[in-house]
């Protein structure tokens, strides 16, 4: 144990440093969270001048009641439909034997492209008759399936098919094994993508403006002709569901291990007599969500009794001006992302998890709420930021962060902290590491989020038509502007680039899990 | 020299003792290895070596130089210590030739070359780690490892993932290349002919505290205590009377060594009794009586391939199963008749000194 | 040893990385040009801000025509009137707005109780009827639209229907009107008919016509109204005239099976909307502003509206509406003026006590 001569202490020895560098990053992850929330502040300034008593009027009259009634009712619904229907695509398309199985990947992402008030315009003209309800919870489930799809599909991508293979060893037929074991394995991911349903169903009103189903946020614009600010405290309602749902998310137990990567490519099962009707249900599927609005997009041009076709020019400054400003918008979300991803990637207490799902709550609000929110905020403290794209684009990623979030933390979830730790011990500083090893590895969960947020961001039209520079034009608001005019052919140019410059990025999202060959980490 | 050395060291999580006050003292160029069962903080002791954890007590000392002195340490990045996790953890991203030199210069990348022709890997420059066998990635990280010329390379269980037959095989070509790049070694794992087979000095770590340190052969022969001899190799406990160096036992009168062994009867103090311990291969079965032999019925045999350990019970007492390594042309049945002659000397302790 | 190897496939990876990078740097493009595209709040000298609820497209004829005239430039910024209201609301003395111009004239009378309008001049207000103007001159009447029935002839006879808006509330019925209550041109009927029958009166009014809408809890807008009457899924309704002939142009005349039919003379439910527009107390180009409110209400102004797809009259006289619009001398609307119509606050409580909202 003696040494020959007193040990030399090392020249750069440092505080302990454990805590240190996680203390940066939460600071800047709640910094962002707070950026998130500040919406609320206005709800909560608007709910005070309007003074309780007008709130206590508005908030429990019998037709609130109601309007939670319906509210909750089809968040319920459509979470359901939308877990069973993305869970079942999911699992045709990562699980079985599908043909034609990269297509169909890249097909069932599409919904998200679509414009919602295409969409119900479509289904109302479709079938005018249809129960409110019945609608709205169709409009709604074929819209936000992708939200289940997507992180089902590539938690089955991942997870290790050698406990389904133990669990037919053991006796245990098809269906039950899927029900027992593998269900089990993506609940997490199940669960995620309809917190996200819910609360797009929440804050959702374009399609429910048509369908003439009356949620709390239809009040919220109905109200909103009478007296803006109780229409801000009618959002109260909206953000305490959204709170509920979040907590109820973090109370159900059990989150699934971050895979290890499995050994052997799943061997996908054989559909045999059940090819034929799973690629009738997928193509129907494929139809009713994006063929339908296509489709009347289609014949509304075809029917054009007035030819009012929009000048080149403006369809093309229109497109730039759409893409320029969802690319930036997804771009910021997904870097934004990052922080509020990775605090919980190595401690998960509670004020983590806490400030983490906080980002959440923003998504309950609708896109005109946070828009004049940021109205008040610019000018008040930012003036020189008003009616400029960059507050545009915060808007943007205010309305769509969970999004991105839900995709990078997927992609975090599979960095093992074992690679960054040999990438220390490989003499790279944290810095260094975080760059060349984390940074390549979240690739996919970074593009899957940017891919997210810029088809949604594409399709935006309140938040749009309140903040965006003055006399610029979107192709959302440039529809928007045909569809005032009842000149609906003319409208209709600009919803069919919409949707191509959306599948794109559709694509990309569905290559992504094609792409994710399951790395051996 | 030591390349390492931990003084007292101790490290807790939350309120569970992980390690407390371990001692260890790893030469330079040479293999140690730390033999423990799952939860005696053997991961524990390397990630501190490596500097990913910080001590709470002690002191930690690498190449000479103080790293960590339970108030301060210098961060992973700058211990110049090489860590192959188990199962390599090669970056997925980037080829072999990538993860190999991953931490050089661009100046010294030409070494990724005769690193990987060290290992044996030479031509998979450009295949990416999913593409690779579980041993050659294991190769690869260690390939990895040793690029930046490390004073120390820690690895841990680096062979629990292999087949059986591609372990002895890569022990071997491992043990060669580190003695050939005098490389000192601290290597983690629960399999006890790893272990023996590959190090230069055990460690034993039981509960978080070393309890016995030093050459195989020494440990598995002279164990220190009965905790150490029971975490290398089998063993059998006898009960016995000290005569001198003898002791009287259900096989008989044995000779015995060890602290349990004395001058005369009583002269220890103890009443002359002890325990005695005797390796397997200290029995030797005998299908005919002879002299000193005891009887025994056989209760089981396990079939080794290479040698086979019979189960035994000594006809009429009330002995522990015994533990006898056989030749593996002996083929005894269960509930044949044996007799047991001893070889060598027992190990003795003092019956109530069990450790 | 042996060196084997499992081959994978080719490896997917670098594209991928490759895309995300393309992608990344377009991003980063795009945020650089659309920081330079946006143009910033402050608009350049001699730039006209408008906020326009109206029809984006008749606005955008008259705007194009304005800058001809005078060479000013505009920017327009079009939205719901109601957005644009809370909007100005918040925007407040900063807003970069010189002129709102609205649908209803409801939205400017919220305005002006908060203090936010500048006066017209009185030779711009001079040139509409003086009824159709703010009573303070605070802003312009601009257009007028009428209330009107709509109703299918296939499902009910043009002698079934009712002649006044008090009958609507006929059990008779039940079943065959479609309401649009969150609509802002359905307030001036319901104040209308506060102010003819006294509130209590009004109140049962529209719980009857709630009865008669059905239980469905529907609140339409008025396109799909006017879409639903057509297709005979209801088989009457309430709307503003102009509706009806606009959705009836974008259709097709052979498509469009609905047929406006007016009520009775000065009836309570005959009114008459006025579109209107007003000069912000804060714009920041004052003159601009009075010039665009004079063009407005000029010969050149009103003949844009006029031939326009808004089927909208012009209330300057001497300018003759759309010719398929019938002559503004055939209409007897009820005299209430859009002064009595006020900010429509209480038409708002009632259709809340109806539970129509």
């Amino acid at each position: 144990m003696a040494t020959l001569s007193p040990p030399r202490t090392a020249a750069w020895m440092t505080r302990r440093r454990r805590p240190a560098r996680e203390i940066g990053l939460l600071v800047v992850a709640g910094i962002i969270a707070l950026a998130l929330l500040s919406p609320l502040a206005l709800v909560a300034l608007d709910a005070h001048s309007a003074g309780w008593g007008e709130i206590h009027r508005t908030l429990f009259r019998a037709r609130s009641v109601m309007l939670l009634r319906h509210t909750v009712v089809l968040a319920a619904i459509v979470a359901v439909a939308a877990a069973l229907l993305g869970t079942g695509t999911a699992w045709l398309t990562e699980r079985a034997a599908l043909p034609a199985r990269r297509l169909w990947t890249v097909l069932l992402v599409l919904p998200v492209a679509v414009p919602d008030f295409v969409v119900s315009y479509a289904w109302h003209s479709f079938a005018p008759r249809i129960p409110s309800l019945l609608g709205a919870s169709i409009v709604m489930t074929l819209g936000t399936y992708p939200l289940v799809y997507l992180p089902v599909a590539a938690a089955l991508r991942r997870a290790d098919p050698s406990m389904e293979e133990a669990a037919h060893s053991l006796g245990v037929g098809r269906w039950a094994t899927l029900r027992r074991v593998t269900l089990p394995l993506v609940r997490t991911a199940i669960i995620g993508g309809c917190v996200l349903v819910v609360l797009t169903v929440i804050s959702e009103f374009g399609a429910f403006e048509i369908l003439g189903y009356q949620t709390f946020t239809t009040e919220i614009f109905t109200e909103f002709q009478f007296d803006a600010r109780a229409a801000g405290s009618l959002a109260i309602p909206l953000v305490l569901l959204g709170l509920a749902v979040l907590l109820a998310e973090g109370l159900l137990p059990g989150r699934t291990v971050a895979g290890s990567a499995p050994r052997r490519a799943v061997r996908p099962v054989r559909l045999r007599r059940m090819t034929v009707p799973a690629m009738a249900g997928l193509g129907a599927l494929v139809v009713l969500a994006v063929g339908v609005p296509v489709g009347t997009i289609v014949y509304w041009m075809a029917a054009a009794q007035q030819t009012t076709l929009p000048a080149a020019a403006t369809l093309t400054s229109a497109t730039l001006t759409t893409l320029s400003y969802s690319a930036a918008g997804a771009a910021a979300a997904v870097v934004l992302a990052l922080p509020v991803a990775l605090i919980s990637l190595r401690r998960s207490t509670v004020p983590r998890t806490v400030l983490e799902r906080s980002t959440y709550l923003t998504k309950a609000l609708p896109g005109v709420v946070i828009a004049l929110s940021l109205v008040f905020f610019a000018t008040r403290y930012a003036f020189g930021l008003y009616e400029t794209s960059t507050l545009l684009v915060v808007a943007y990623v205010i309305l769509n962060f969970p999004l991105a979030l839900v995709c990078v933390k997927a992609s975090v979830a599979h960095v093992p902290p074992r690679l960054t730790d040999v990438g220390r011990s490989l003499g790279r500083g944290p810095v260094a590491v975080f760059v060349r090893v984390t940074l390549p590895l979240l690739a996919p969960g970074l593009l899957a989020g940017f891919c997210l947020v810029f088809l949604t961001a594409v399709t935006e039209l309140t938040a749009t038509l309140v903040l965006a520079p003055i006399g610029v034009q979107t192709l959302a608001t440039q529809f928007w502007a045909f569809q005032q005019n009842i000149a609906y052919s003319a409208a209709a140019p600009y919803a069919l680039v919409m949707l191509a410059l959306a599948v794109i990025p559709g694509t990309l999202l569905g290559l992504w899990f094609d792409r994710e060959r399951s790395t051996r980490a | 020299m030591s390349a390492i050395e931990l003084h007292e060291a101790s490290k807790a999580f939350g309120s569970t003792p992980v390690l407390e006050r371990v001692d260890l003292d790893v030469p330079e160029r040479s293999i140690t290895a730390v033999l423990g069962a799952s939860g005696s903080g053997k991961t524990t002791l390397l990630r501190l070596i490596a500097g990913f954890e910080a001590l709470d007590g002690g002191t930690l000392t690498v190449g000479g130089r103080v790293v960590d002195d339970g108030a301060r340490s210098v961060p992973a990045q700058h211990r110049g210590v090489g860590y192959v996790p188990q199962e390599g953890a090669l970056f997925p991203h980037l080829t072999v030739r990538g993860n190999v030199g991953f931490g050089l210069s661009r100046g010294e990348r030409g070494r990724v070359s005769d690193l990987l022709d060290l290992v044996g890997l030479g031509e998979l420059a450009r295949r990416y780690p999913h593409q690779l066998s579980g041993g050659q990635q294991q190769r690869v990280a260690l390939a990895r490892a040793l690029a930046i010329g490390p004073a120390v390379v820690l690895l841990d269980e680096p062979f629990s993932a292999l087949d059986a037959s591609l372990r002895s095989e890569l022990r071997r070509d491992v043990a060669r290349i580190l003695s050939e790049t005098a490389t000192t070694t601290v290597l983690v794992t629960h399999d006890q002919g790893e272990a023996l087979a590959m190090a230069d000095q055990i460690a034993l770590l039981n509960d978080g505290t070393v309890i016995a340190a030093g050459a195989p052969r020494r440990l598995y022969q002279d164990p220190p205590g009965l905790a150490a001899a029971a975490s290398i190799g089998e063993f059998n406990l006898l009960a016995a009377q000290v005569d001198g160096a003898t002791a009287r036992t259900a096989l008989g009168e044995i000779s015995i060594v060890g602290p349990g062994a004395s001058a005369g009867p009583g002269d220890d103090g103890l009443g002359g009794s002890c325990q005695v311990m005797l390796r397997p291969e200290q029995l030797e079965l005998r299908l005919v009586a002879g002299s000193a032999d005891t009887a025994a019925e056989v209760l089981e045999v396990q079939y080794l391939g290479h040698d086979a350990l019979a189960r035994l019970r000594v006809r009429g007492d009330g002995t522990p199963v015994l533990l006898a390594r056989i030749p593996g042309e002996l083929s005894l049945e269960p509930g044949q008749s044996v007799w047991i002659a001893v070889t060598g000397a027992g190990r003795a302790w003092p019956a109530t000194a069990a450790s | 040893m042996q060196l084997f190897t499992r081959a994978r496939g080719p490896v997917r990876r670098g594209p991928l990385r490759r895309s995300l990078c393309a992608v990344l740097l377009a991003a980063g493009a795009c945020l650089a040009l659309a920081g330079c595209g946006g143009s910033s709040g402050s608009s350049g000298k001699g730039t006209l801000v408008i906020y326009s609820a109206q029809h984006p497209e008749t606005t955008a004829a008259i705007v194009a025509a304005f800058t001809k005239q005078t060479g000013i430039k505009v920017e327009l910024k079009n939205d719901d009137e109601d957005v644009l209201t809370a909007q100005l609301e918040q925007e407040g003395s900063r807003s970069p707005a010189d002129i709102f111009y609205t649908e209803n004239s409801n939205w400017l009378q919220q305005l002006d109780d908060k203090g936010m309008l500048a006066s017209v001049p009185s030779s711009t207000l001079a040139r509409v009827p003086s009824r159709d103007n703010a009573a303070n001159g605070k802003w312009l009447g601009v257009s007028g639209r009428y209330s009107v029935l709509i109703y299918n002839p296939g499902k009910i006879s043009a002698s079934q229907l009712p002649t006044t808006a008090e009958a609507l509330a006929d059990p008779k019925y039940k079943g065959k009107l479609e309401l649009a209550p969150a609509e802002t041109d359905f307030w001036p009927i319901i104040t209308s008919m506060i102010r003819a029958h006294g509130r209590q009166a009004a109140l049962t009014w529209l719980e009857g016509l709630k009865a008669n809408a059905g239980s469905d809890d529907h609140t339409p807008d008025n396109e799909t109204l006017v879409g639903d009457v057509s297709k005979g899924d209801a088989d009457m309704g309430l709307i503003n005239h102009y509706y009806y002939y606009r959705i009836r142009a974008e259709m097709g005349a052979a498509n469009f099976h609905a047929k406006l039919a007016w009520l009775a003379p000065r009836d309570p439910g005959f009114v008459e909307d006025i579109s209107g527009a007003a000069e912000l107390k804060s714009a920041p180009h004052p003159a601009a502003a009075q010039k665009f409110l004079a063009f407005l209400v000029s010969q050149a102004g009103q003949n844009v509206i006029a031939h326009s797809k808004s089927f909208e009259y012009p209330l300057v006289s001497g300018v003759a509406p759309n010719a398929e619009l019938p002559a503004t001398s055939t209409l007897k609307p009820n005299p209430i003026t859009p002064a009595q119509i006020g900010t429509g606050i209480d038409a708002r409580n009632l259709l809340r006590q109806a539970g129509l909202i």
